[in-house]
């Protein structure tokens, strides 16, 4: 160190501020070198652990460990960025500390340089520099271009590149350099070294630069070291056995890897999966909530241990002036002072001094312990709040303490520097980081070969804390620290607000919010505010008391400034005030909305989890059901469920308690009432929809039929059939239109047969009634078409019977397009299940029946196409008047049918159970039911795609045979029934599937079905807004609880829409998790709104987000990533884990919210 | 993440509930069919890199909800679309029926800058089964008055045509992407004749 202190001999600034930084230099050189291993070591990890590892180079545990991991690719590309990483780290620690004369002519670029000097005395050298030379000289044109981003890497990019990797060891040798950046850590694309690691020669050359070091290298360059040296080599001794290829397999093309990959990469890196957020929610906490107040300062807060260690490293946010290990602080309630990292950092707008325990900085690999305490003890104190800095010195060079004042008077702990000059240099540093907008008071004094010394005063008597002492013994010192940003008037104009002063800079605001929270806070504010400055000549009202001499005439000179300097400050005061104010005045609106919209969230009181993690087992059930078969603690039961689940064999008995289904004070006797009532209901609705179903279905087999009629005679015709444009249609009527599609011009308007034809109609509407006594007669009306149809039931018997007596099916179709064609249909058909080949037969009835409802004609109307269904002359239903009527009017009177709807059924009803058949597929052949055809036709539509989910629901799960599966199809379709204005959505069937792989029994499950979809059912779409509010929540969950993650949510505006959430809230996660944990999630979301919160899935869903944070920013992964990753991994999650972290996410909110008001007003002290 | 810049295509499938876009997607990028799929909730999709004219180029299939009440949910996916799917079971009219509204709704949500020519491809899937009711002039006809978009007879099930399809859609997806940047708020364009270049001179050079 001396050998540098020497070169300095003058006392001009510039010098000293050179001198300070060597003196740093020298400190962070160990640190530099460690640093260089270090990153040799990550990117070999790195390339180790994505890719295949053909030998072990037996470095160190944490080797052997990555090779035992992941194996998933053989062929590390030539172009992947691990490569092009792992050389630049290579290079960094080639450069390190080179002998420049070494080099010779080459030395513009060093390593290259060093490789071809290496050449002349080592072969495998030779080869490579032969073919670089080669490369160079075939490819001159790269030497222009090398700040291209282009894959392959030139001369002159890598001679950019060294020359800054290598600056910081050479500048010490140097003068002219003053570059602030004292870690410049590059990561360039290497050509030898990357040309020597395909080669696999790399590690010997290394080898051999390692054993001859003393030849190239200085005696402390990092090659040089002993240890360092082989460690260096023999690291690469495994990216040197990997193969290389530079062609391109399909996948990597894609580099984004799947999920899978992902995870286990994070595992491998950081060595831990365990969320953080539970661990660091207090440090996250604090950052929000100096989110607003000051930018810079939140920065400084980590959000990890990891994260933590690395921001007091070199970044681009702030510069490192100076740091120190292993020196000493006292924290309050400490007995011993503790060693820890001390550094000085210059952000943009402050200057920060951060002092971290040694347990936090070396164990912050080891996450397994708990370190949470230590974090208490952290120092990071912002110099805008110091106002004097106590030196206490022992001797000339024992080391020395520094206490910060900050301006309430309150002193931060001691800060024991060890002996060493090291608290001289950090005063230099310090007092070179308040340029130019503050200084310390007085400042230090330069000396010839010594640099900065202290001050020298004059003996004061008065002064206590100023009092020097030139015997060796004890030396104190008092720095003012002096802001020349700070007013003194600056308390007494608060009451000013300048609305100009709007369009100021955000980081002006951001700092002054912080002042006004100070000043306001401050009992005693013009003290306090006194001291923070002068040089204005303001110093009049100024006690000095704590100020030597010298201070006041150093001021007082200056004081002499103009009265302009003054006018301008109070202009500037007045706008940074209001900003302040403005500022201060956002941020409180903020945290109240926070809370108030948060607060919703969770329960004013959650109940504990104390002795409950058992869960709800067998025993503790019974014990606490009574005789009479009442429950009793139903609290008991929910929080049991809640921290620990419920015993999968009683599950059957306790799910619809928690649905809500049993009421937990109902007898075992109400309870068998109530479920004789629930399968009566259920069996009585399905009997009326199976009866739709039956006319559905029937629609549907004539369809088909004709289809095929159709299919054959147009291949016998062998002439296109005319393309019927196609229509936005509903389904199940475009696949009857597809059979009669046929378009036959001018064709009469009674048509035999189904064939009607029309061109083009743009709407139409369809109406459908039948008459109680039953095969109904349908009538419908497409625009395209017309259909007849028969409704039949299953039962054939019955039916020949009835359709015998009077059967008559009209069609009324109406043509938009030229308004002119209608035309009737009737049709008359004896069975049901006649096949194509009966409706020849048929056809003589179905003139005749047109013939007599003459009625219908005046159905045909002119714009509107509609549908009018009559019922045969015989009918006796009221509806027939309506009907016949015809025309618009019947028509309006038609839709408004499905009010009468409600009474037909009710008598439907009535007739079914009084005959009740237990049988009840084939209710509609002896008592009819009337719907409109509005009715059947949503429900065919339904029913349609019912049919096919229900096909699709978890078919690979044991438990879903035919038979199940028809049970599934059951309660859906008898929902869908109940609510055919929601109408069957994808995913419901989701829902219903684990229920009734619980409960088991259709009326029940379709009874807890309904209590679920109480909740659930606003999240389909059929309402919407629901959704948007999870993802509102969602967002503002992540903002209070993950800053970082939301970050960088917020970033790209698409992931407001939070649309990975999506299906997680649509179906409660069953998509997500396998059935046993479905199981268990479910249970504890229902039972979380009697314990801790009614939204409970939203903390799982945010759980869910928390366990992948660190994948998911790691990755910066974008919108779609997202999605693709939770897509993936799907099925795959750790439920219990989850549910644990949702479990305190719950906690946590809860706290955050309950404390908010008091953290806010202490994190502004 | 990506050491060069990719030529991303994103090609969207659409078609009513049950006609086996998630199949067709799996089985072209997975080559695998399973009887297992479930009805799609949201919104997936999985990425393949094909070879196109000599270029790989990376394709991003997106897999959607079949009803039609999930679409407004899906238009942020629509957006920056290259290709668009459009899917029918030949054994059932009714899917068939729908591809007009499938496409007229892509158009208005995605809204490409020349709706005319916007690449759309017609899958006509499950030709494995017997009861076929759509024959494949009427599907022709059909595509051969929406200015011609190509057509093809898949099966899912049993890998036929999907290849090529999906070939076809790349290809068009490509040509549509090269014209020019169809959507206004296009993130980072591709200059393709750069990438050509780079490409080359890849290949002059060992490193």
């Amino acid at each position: 160190m001396g050998r540098y202190y020497e070169r300095e001999s003058e006392y001009n600034v510039e010098r000293k501020k050179f001198n300070d930084l060597l003196d740093l230099r020298i400190e962070m050189y160990k640190k530099y070198q460690e640093t260089l291993i270090k990153n040799v070591k990550k990117e070999v990890s790195i390339i180790a652990a994505y890719f295949y590892f053909v030998r072990g180079s037996g470095v160190g545990d944490w080797v052997k460990q990555i090779m035992e991991e992941a194996v998933t690719k053989r062929f590390v590309h030539e172009d992947s960025s691990s490569v092009t990483s792992l050389c630049a780290a290579v290079e960094a620690c080639l450069s390190q500390g080179i002998k420049r004369r070494a080099l010779g002519l080459f030395k513009t670029s060093s390593t290259t340089a060093l490789l071809h000097k290496v050449a002349k005395n080592f072969e495998a050298a030779a080869l490579i520099s032969k073919k670089v030379q080669e490369i160079e000289h075939t490819d001159p044109n790269r030497r222009s271009s090398s700040s291209s981003d282009s894959i392959v890497t030139s001369r002159s990019s890598s001679h950019t590149m060294s020359s800054n990797a290598s600056l910081t060891r050479p500048s010490l040798n140097k003068k002219s350099s003053s570059s602030g950046g004292l870690m410049q850590i590059q990561l360039p694309r290497y050509l030898w070294i990357r040309l020597a690691l395909f080669e696999k020669l790399l590690a010997r050359i290394i080898d051999h630069l390692v054993q001859n070091s003393s030849k190239y290298y200085e005696k402390d360059a990092l090659v040089a070291d002993p240890d360092y040296g082989s460690i260096l080599s023999s690291l690469l001794v495994g990216p040197c056995a990997l193969d290389y290829t530079k062609t391109k397999t399909p996948d990597q093309y894609w580099n984004d890897p799947p999920a899978d990959e992902l995870v286990q990469r994070h595992r491998i890196s950081s060595g831990h999966t365990t969320p953080p957020s539970c661990r660091k929610t207090s440090i996250n906490f604090r950052r929000t909530l100096h989110a607003v107040s000051s930018e810079d300062n939140t920065r400084q807060n980590p959000i990890s241990t990891k994260d933590y260690v690395e921001s007091l490293h070199q970044n681009s946010r702030a510069t490192l002036l100076y740091g120190k290990n292993n020196v000493l602080v006292l924290p309050k309630d400490v007995e011993e002072p503790m060693p820890g990292y001390l550094s000085l950092h210059q952000t943009p707008s402050s200057l920060i001094i951060k002092w971290t325990p040694n347990e936090l900085m070396n164990g912050y690999v080891d996450e397994n312990h708990d370190k949470s305490q230590f974090w208490d003890y952290a120092l990071n104190v912002n110099f805008t709040d110091i106002v004097y800095v106590h030196c206490h010195q022992q001797g000339e060079d024992n080391g020395g303490t520094v206490i910060l004042v900050g301006q309430d008077g309150v002193q931060r702990p001691p800060i024991h520097f060890p002996r060493g000059g090291h608290l001289l240099a950090f005063l230099s540093c310090l007092e070179n980081g308040l340029l130019p907008h503050g200084q310390l008071d007085p400042p230090l004094w330069s000396q010839r070969g010594k640099g900065k010394v202290f001050p020298k005063l004059r003996r004061k008597g008065k002064p206590i804390r100023s009092k020097i002492d030139n015997s060796e013994e004890s030396v104190d010192y008092v720095f003012q620290i002096i802001n020349k940003m700070s007013h003194r008037e600056f308390l007494l104009e608060q009451g000013l607000i300048d609305p100009e002063s709007w369009s100021n800079s955000a980081q002006y605001m951001a700092s002054c919010v912080q002042r006004a929270k100070l000043s306001s806070s401050s009992t005693n504010s013009s003290t306090s505010l006194k001291s923070m400055n002068l040089e204005k000549g303001s110093l009049n009202g100024k006690d000095d008391s704590t100020f030597t001499d010298n201070n006041s005439t150093f001021v007082l000179q200056k004081s002499a400034s103009g009265e302009s300097l003054n006018t301008v400050c109070e202009t500037m005061k007045k706008q940074i005030l209001s900003r302040a104010f403005y500022g201060w005045l956002a941020y409180c609106r903020h945290l109240k909305t926070v809370r108030t919209h948060l607060s919703g969230l969770v329960n004013v009181k959650i109940i504990d989890g104390e002795g409950a993690s058992d869960g709800l087992t067998k025993e503790v059930w019974e014990s606490l059901r009574l005789d009479d078969g009442t429950i009793c603690f139903e609290e008991e039961i929910y929080r049991r469920t809640y921290y620990g689940s419920i015993e999968h064999t009683i599950r059957k008995e306790v799910w619809p308690f928690l649905l809500g289904h049993y009421k937990f004070s109902s007898t075992a006797v109400e309870r068998e009432e109530l479920d004789l009532s629930t399968k009566q209901y259920y069996e009585t609705t399905m009997t009326e929809w199976l009866a739709v179903e039956a006319i559905v279905r029937q629609r549907d087999k004539e369809i088909m039929a004709a289809n095929i009629a159709k299919l054959s005679s147009e291949s016998t015709s062998g002439e296109p059939a005319p393309l019927t444009p196609s229509l936005p249609n509903e389904m199940s009527n475009d696949v009857f239109e597809d059979d009669v599609s046929i378009i036959s011009d001018g064709e009469p308007p009674f048509i035999d047969e189904n064939e009607t034809l029309s061109p083009v109609v743009e709407e139409r509407s369809i109406e459908y009634s039948s008459t109680e006594t039953d095969p109904k007669t349908n009538k419908e009306d497409a625009n395209e078409n017309i259909e007849i149809l028969n409704s039949l039931s299953p039962n054939e018997n019955k039916i020949t019977e009835k359709s015998e007596e009077e059967k008559l099916l009209e069609d009324i179709q109406n043509f938009v397009n030229d308004s002119i064609s209608s035309m009737c249909f009737m049709q008359q058909r004896d069975s049901p299940d006649e096949g194509v080949g009966e409706e020849a037969d048929s056809e003589d009835e179905n003139t005749e029946s047109c013939n007599k409802n003459t009625v219908l004609e005046t159905c045909i109307s002119k714009n509107i196409a509609s549908v009018i269904i009559t019922t045969n002359p015989s009918q006796d239903s009221g509806n027939q008047s309506e009907i016949s009527n015809g025309s618009r009017s019947s028509c309006s009177q038609l839709k408004s049918f499905p009010e009468d709807e409600k009474n037909n059924g009710d008598t439907f009803t009535d007739h079914l159970q009084e005959g009740q058949r237990s049988n009840c597929i084939s209710p509609a052949s002896s008592q009819g039911g009337v719907y409109s055809v509005e009715i059947l036709e949503a429900f065919s539509l339904n029913v349609h795609r019912i049919d096919k989910d229900v096909q699709r629901c978890d078919r690979n799960y044991w438990y879903f045979n035919l038979d199940n599966l028809e049970k599934l199809r059951n309660i859906m379709c008898t929902y869908i029934w109940e609510h055919l204005d929601i109408g069957y959505m994808q995913g419901m069937c989701d829902l219903v599937a684990p229920l009734l792989v619980i409960l088991d029994d259709e009326s029940i499950t379709y009874a807890c079905f309904c209590r679920l979809m109480d909740r659930l059912s606003v999240n389909f779409p059929y309402s919407g807004e629901a959704m948007d509010m999870h993802f509102a929540n969602m967002r503002s969950l992540i903002q209070i609880l993950d800053p970082e993650l939301f970050e960088l949510m917020d970033k790209n505006r698409d992931y407001t829409h939070f649309f990975f959430c999506y299906r997680w809230f649509l179906l409660d996660f069953k998509r997500e998790l396998l059935y046993d944990d479905v199981f268990i999630v479910w249970e504890t979301i229902w039972s979380a709104k009697f314990v801790s919160s009614a939204h409970f899935y939203l903390f799982f869903a945010l759980a869910l987000v928390e366990t992948y944070r660190d994948i998911i920013i790691g990755n910066q992964m974008e919108f779609t990533e997202i999605i693709k990753f939770f897509n993936d991994m799907a099925e795959r999650h750790d439920a219990k884990a989850v549910l644990n972290l949702a479990r305190n996410l719950v906690v946590q909110l809860h706290s955050l919210i309950e404390d908010q008001l008091s953290t806010t007003s202490t994190t502004s002290s | 993440m990506s050491t060069k810049k990719k030529v991303l295509l994103k090609v969207i499938i659409l078609g009513d509930s049950g006609v086996g876009k998630t199949s067709l997607m799996n089985q072209y990028v997975n080559k695998k069919f399973s009887g297992g799929y479930k009805a799609t909730i949201g919104a997936d999709f999985l990425t393949k890199d094909v070879m196109v004219d000599d270029r790989i180029v990376t394709m991003q299939i997106w897999d959607t909800a079949g009803q039609e009440r999930f679409q407004s949910l899906g238009v942020a996916f629509y957006r920056g679309a290259d290709c668009c799917v459009l899917v029918f079971d030949v054994s059932l009219p009714s899917t068939f029926k729908s591809l007009d509204s499938w496409r007229d709704e892509f158009l208005v949500q995605a809204s490409p800058r020349d709706p005319e020519n916007f690449p759309f491809v017609v899958l006509g899937n499950k030709i494995d089964l017997e009861n076929r009711t759509i024959q494949s002039k009427r599907a022709q006809q059909w595509c051969q008055n929406k200015n011609n978009i190509p057509y093809f007879e898949t099966s899912a099930k049993e890998a036929i045509n999907v290849e090529q399809a999906f070939q076809t859609i790349a290809k068009n997806a490509l040509a549509q992407e090269s014209d020019q940047d169809i959507y206004n708020e296009f993130p980072d364009q591709i200059k393709l004749p750069g990438d050509n270049k780079l490409n080359n001179s890849d290949a002059g050079c060992s490193c």
